[in-house]
């Protein structure tokens, strides 16, 4: 992950819209996976399920420091090492740190956001380690230097021929770009780098307070080899991921995988507690888990707290027009579409993100798929508020609702502006270029107002 | 849910996530289903821990000690979950779930009355301490990651059979 462009949203969803196989790609994709999440939700009683881990969640919440805590103790009790890191920089070192005080080598890596947040990878490159990305979509990003475009599918935005020319290009493979044969063969060069990796690097989807545990769902099976066959794992999560206790899962493992992919379940859900005990032949042997704070115990306290409730399923920048249309990169940072907008804002401040709050139609498609019931329409809205207080809207929109405001309050000042609009319309027209007013209707002669009179 | 409807909901679940599923009706037919489905001289590896692995173990033509060396991996699953057709590997009893994940073909052997009715009767089953590893396998491996195309079989394997008994 480069350095964050949130600012240059404007630009860079400008960029994206003259992109046509971006476009192609991103329609194509959002809107297959909107539709098999909208069948598979027929299945179950969507509202009760998401009202239960809305509950779930939100007490959590309420009480997440104890939560934390309680944590630490039972995973420290099946032999795990919790770590705890209060920003970014402090999570990396603490890696980088036990990496290589093991003198580890070669890192087999599965799928984890908050790794990308705290950009982990550039550091332990620095650090002169070889670190692979094994989920597929992750491995072909890493191929293409890019960063993920989508938080469960990173490399939505390439097409078969993009991927196909990579491999050919960097595993001096024969072209092909038939996605079956490019699997098998990703799965040659990982499954070498799996047995000799000696250590694995892992997120979480959910940490269970109750028995210090952590929970990994994976498709491809990658997230096991990596937890289970190199002899160390560490485990990298933010705080907010915490459950109460294994009883509290089923309702989440309903609704994450229908949410993500439209999957009843997906293919693998490991449950890991500690390191492997006497008699067992499966755990590594040494568990390391860094829980990154990185601004959460701030954020749970204030009027955003509900954005800590995601699960991190994705389903709401499937149906985001916006996100549709432009992709995540123009985002400019980890987490794009609408969770995005208010997590970059959160996480990185408002002056290095407001951009984003003007991401979105407000439509609300947001809130209505949200597994967990986040207000997302509500929380950006609020961003907006947020906004214009700190003075970080453009001075001439400021201005202008300023001026829009004034004229609107007086009937007098309202009419004869709008006279003055058609008078002056060739100006405008000219002033504002054709790609803002181009797209206004000319101000009528005589307006509807005065027609009903 | 009672038994009865329990097993047919395993098994149709368990086929939409495209796992192969059999029921065989007595114990002996359960090692002829479990031959039946290994591949001409496929190296197989069995652990022989558990009675059913064992009475499956000694039948088995190209048996080989390393997991890391077979293509086919024959086990009892702990037990199984049907509202979502997945089977349950843990790590007691010294099993090694690495087994069931890197040989491409799976072939699953679960008794019938250790099939729980849904998620909430599975998870209110464990205790507090559980044991390293619980792992609940839903269907082969797969990925949609280019393209959306469904392609099974990427790093675990592209084969899980299932046979009831």
């Amino acid at each position: 992950m480069s350095s964050q462009t949130s600012l240059d949203f404007r630009k860079n969803a400008a960029a994206a819209l003259k992109d046509g196989s971006l476009r192609a790609a991103m329609q194509n994709a959002t809107g297959a996976i909107s539709r098999k999440r909208g069948d598979a939700m027929t299945q179950v009683d969507f509202e009760a399920l998401r009202e239960q881990a809305s509950t779930i969640r939100m007490k959590v919440l309420d009480n997440l420091q104890m939560y934390v805590d309680r944590f630490s103790d039972n995973a420290r009790k099946t032999g795990a090492v919790v770590h705890h890191a209060s920003d970014a920089s402090e999570a990396r070192g603490i890696i980088s740190d036990i990496l290589k005080s093991r003198k580890v080598k070669l890192v087999a890596k599965s799928k984890s956001m908050i790794s990308e947040e705290i950009q982990l990878n550039e550091r332990l490159k620095e650090e002169g380690l070889e670190v692979i990305e094994t989920d597929l979509g992750e491995y072909i990003i890493q191929l293409a230097g890019e960063s993920p475009s989508h938080i469960l599918a990173p490399a939505i935005h390439k097409s078969r021929q993009q991927v196909g020319k990579l491999f050919t290009e960097k595993l001096c493979c024969d072209y092909t770009e038939d996605p079956q044969t490019l699997t098998k063969i990703a799965r040659k060069v990982l499954r070498e780098k799996f047995i000799r990796a000696d250590a694995g690097i892992s997120g979480a989807n959910f940490a269970l307070s109750e028995s210090g545990s952590i929970v990994i769902l994976t498709n491809e099976g990658n997230g096991r080899m990596v937890t289970s066959l190199p002899p160390l794992h560490v485990a990298v999560l933010s705080i907010e991921k915490m459950l109460p206790s294994i009883r509290d899962l089923s309702p989440f493992l309903r609704l994450l995988p229908r949410s993500a992919t439209g999957q009843v379940l997906s293919s693998y859900v490991s449950i890991i507690t500690g390191t492997r005990k006497g008699g067992e032949t499966t755990g590594a042997q040494e568990l390391h888990i860094v829980l990154l704070d990185g601004g959460r115990s701030e954020i749970v306290k204030g009027a955003y707290r509900e954005i800590l409730k995601c699960i991190r399923c994705s389903a709401c920048m499937n149906v985001c027009p916006v996100y549709r249309t432009i992709g995540g990169h123009a985002y400019g940072w980890t987490y794009p579409g609408p969770m995005g907008i208010i997590l970059t804002n959160l996480l990185t401040g408002l002056e290095n993100a407001h951009p984003l709050a003007d991401a979105s139609t407000l439509c609300g498609a947001c809130n209505e798929v949200c597994p967990v019931k986040i207000p997302l329409m509500d929380l950006i809205l609020k961003l907006r508020v947020d906004k214009i207080s700190a003075g970080l809207a453009p001075a001439a929109m400021t201005w202008g609702m300023r001026l829009f405001g004034a004229a609107a309050a007086s009937p007098t000042l309202f009419s004869s502006s709008k006279r003055l609009a058609h008078t002056f319309w060739p100006l405008i027209r000219w002033m504002g270029g054709k790609d803002v007013a181009g797209r206004l209707p000319e101000p009528s002669v005589s307006p509807l107002r005065r027609r009903l009179k | 849910m009672s038994k009865i409807s329990k097993v047919p909901r395993f098994l149709e679940e368990a086929a939409k996530a495209m796992a192969g599923t059999s029921r065989v009706e007595s114990r002996d037919m359960l090692a002829m289903q479990v031959l039946a489905l290994i591949p001409q001289g496929a190296a197989v590896f069995c652990a022989e821990q558990t009675e059913m692995e064992k009475i499956i173990a000694p039948l088995l033509q190209n048996r080989v000690a390393d997991y890391r060396k077979a293509t086919v991996t024959v086990e009892q699953a702990s037990g199984a979950i049907a509202e979502t057709g997945s089977i349950v590997c843990t790590s007691e009893a010294a099993k090694s779930l690495q087994a069931s994940l890197l040989p491409s073909h799976h072939i699953a052997v679960v008794a019938s009355d250790m099939i729980f009715t849904d998620l909430d009767a599975f998870f209110a089953s464990w205790s507090s301490e559980p044991p390293t590893h619980i792992t609940l396998i839903t269907g082969p491996s797969r990925t949609a990651d280019i393209e959306l195309n469904l392609v099974v079989g990427v790093h675990g394997p592209e084969k899980l059979d299932i046979v009831l008994f």
